[in-house]
């Protein structure tokens, strides 16, 4: 019972990063309808940005996430403006495959020629600090993390409900056509809405670096999560990724538990492939 | 009010408009008349910049639009209620109606503006947190008519906004437009199949048959014209 319970909570931890990965990769989709391949490159390079932040100039990574949100967000608005957005629209879906495609490998090989492939970890004066509750234990910066992810993860909720960018960003993806007729500039939605994506996945990677090691892989397995989080949870629906990111989390986890850890990727991937055959039937059978 | 000269539009390569010519004086509204692909809401998307014109000229109140972005042509003052409404359907009614305030004027008067609209449209004040795409097709043509509104139009140009409707709904809708343009004015297009209906609305009209205005004249001249009759009343 007690290690179910611990293993419910760690698997709640790391849901809570897939959750924010699938909301901005969602976001992205649903406005510009195209998939991200760069999602978890862009996590890898939140995590090089708070290791910089930290070894370099001593900003603890906490402290340091509005910085790498700003340049996770400035990052990602140029990226969409000079080179996505004008590949939009033309016919060509291969020129965006690999466009993102090719922006994650460069951003690897980048952080390889700038880090090297070694592993690298932040250790902090509190990363020690372990949290007892009865029969179970959470690490400091687990607990922190995770709240913040949650406390980010209802922010952008509340900002797509209630502010203004917020509203236009749901219009465009919702109607493109009637967001023109509004006067709404779709350009300036794109950047935005991509340079929050980036943002959002940067964040994850910085509040990762305090308990996950730092490489320039790093980021794969929370780009590949956060595929599937979207397509469990609905293509567009953020509610929908936060918790079929929970739950990801969840299933891995007790996966490992129950079943053994290296078959953990696999029961995954099973799981997300039969979610999709049901889904796809669902859909057949109303079509 | 807006001059339209040797307006020239069409898809890629494809022309579709040729040289069409018409204008719209203050306080009148004009129908735009002609069956399915005659090239109606092509000229609509021209006029307003959701399409790049090939070639003429849009002069709106001394100013050339031709060619201009559609946020441009917003800014001057022309809205439109599009073909097919395009609301944000998963969005409240009032949500959809907030957005219709482009400009930093418009939002200034978005309560007064709401009213307004609430005072042609009461249905839509019972709805405002309904989302949109939960509306009969009738309540949602108000609300995209009220959308326009809300941006504070000195034209506003309503493409088929009949299609798919009860007659009373239609009616209401076009006693609305007549009212703009002839207490509020807000000069109207009204751009419509349904000839017979749209002819007792306006003060002018223009037929297009294959992208080309082939006849214009008043609405009485119109109603009596036997190529009109035959081709489009059905006497
Ligand atoms: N996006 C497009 N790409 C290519 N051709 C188009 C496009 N939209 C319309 N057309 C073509 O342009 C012609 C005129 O279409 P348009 O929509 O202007 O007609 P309409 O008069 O508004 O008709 P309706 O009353 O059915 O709305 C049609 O032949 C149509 O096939
Ligand atoms: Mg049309």
């Amino acid at each position: 019972m007690d290690t179910f319970l611990q293993a419910c909570i760690n698997g709640l931890m790391i849901g809570g990063f897939y959750s924010l990965m699938g909301m901005g990769q969602n976001v992205i989709f649903g406005v510009m309808k195209i998939i991200n391949f760069c999602h978890g490159e862009m996590l890898m390079v939140g995590m090089y940005l708070a290791y910089v932040f930290y070894t370099y100039l001593g900003i603890d990574p906490y402290v340091a996430l509005p910085l790498v949100a700003l340049v996770m967000f400035i990052a990602g608005a140029i990226f969409q403006h000079t080179l996505i957005t004008p590949s939009l629209g033309t016919k060509s879906f291969t020129n965006l495959l690999f466009l993102t495609v090719g922006m994650g490998i460069l951003l690897t090989n980048g952080a390889q020629v700038l880090f090297s492939s070694d592993y690298r970890t932040i250790t902090t004066s509190y990363s020690s600090i372990i949290l007892s509750l009865g029969p179970i234990t959470v690490a400091l910066p687990r607990v922190v993390s995770f709240c913040v992810l949650i406390a980010v993860s209802i922010a952008l909720a509340f900002f797509l409900k209630y502010t203004r960018t917020g509203k236009k960003i749901r219009a465009v993806s919702q109607n493109p056509i009637g967001a023109q007729v509004v006067g709404i500039d779709t350009k300036k939605i794109y950047m935005i809405t991509y340079g929050l994506g980036a943002a959002l996945a940067g964040v994850s990677g910085a509040l990762l670096t305090l308990f996950y090691v730092i490489n320039p892989t790093a980021g794969s397995n929370f780009g590949f999560r956060a595929l599937i989080v979207v397509v469990v949870g609905g293509l567009g629906s953020i509610s929908g990724a936060f918790f079929a990111g929970i739950f990801l989390g969840l299933l891995e986890t007790l996966v490992s538990l129950f079943i053994g850890p290296s078959l953990r990727t696999l029961v995954v991937f099973a799981t997300f492939i039969v979610i999709l055959v049901i889904r796809q039937n669902i859909i057949l059978r109303r079509a | 009010m807006l001059e339209v000269k040797n307006l020239n539009a069409g898809y890629g390569h494809l022309q579709i408009i040729r040289d069409v010519n018409f204008s719209v004086n203050d306080g009148e509204v004009i129908a735009i008349l002609g069956s399915n692909g005659a090239g109606k809401t092509t000229t609509v998307r021209a006029i307003t910049g959701m399409l790049k014109p090939m070639s003429g000229s849009v002069n709106f109140n001394g100013q050339e639009l031709c060619g201009k972005s559609s946020r441009a042509i917003l800014d001057a003052g022309i809205i439109q209620v599009p073909e097919g409404r395009q609301l944000f359907t998963e969005m409240t009614v009032y949500e959809n109606l907030e957005l219709g305030a482009f400009s930093d004027a418009a939002r200034e008067k978005l309560d007064e503006s709401l009213k307004f609209c609430y005072k042609y449209f009461p249905k839509l004040e019972e709805r405002t947190s309904q989302s949109a795409g939960t509306l009969s097709g009738g309540e949602q043509q108000m609300v995209a008519v009220a959308r326009a509104l809300i941006g504070l139009p000195k034209l506003l140009i309503l493409d088929e906004p009949s299609l798919g409707l009860a007659p009373n709904i239609v009616d209401e809708i076009l006693t609305v437009a007549h009212d703009m343009a002839k207490n509020n004015g807000i000069s109207v297009i009204l751009v419509e199949q349904d000839v017979n209906k749209a002819l007792k609305t306006a003060d002018m009209g223009y037929v297009i048959e294959n992208g080309h205005v082939v006849l214009s004249g008043t609405s009485a001249e119109l109603q009596n014209n036997e190529h009109v009759k035959r081709a489009y009343l059905g006497i």
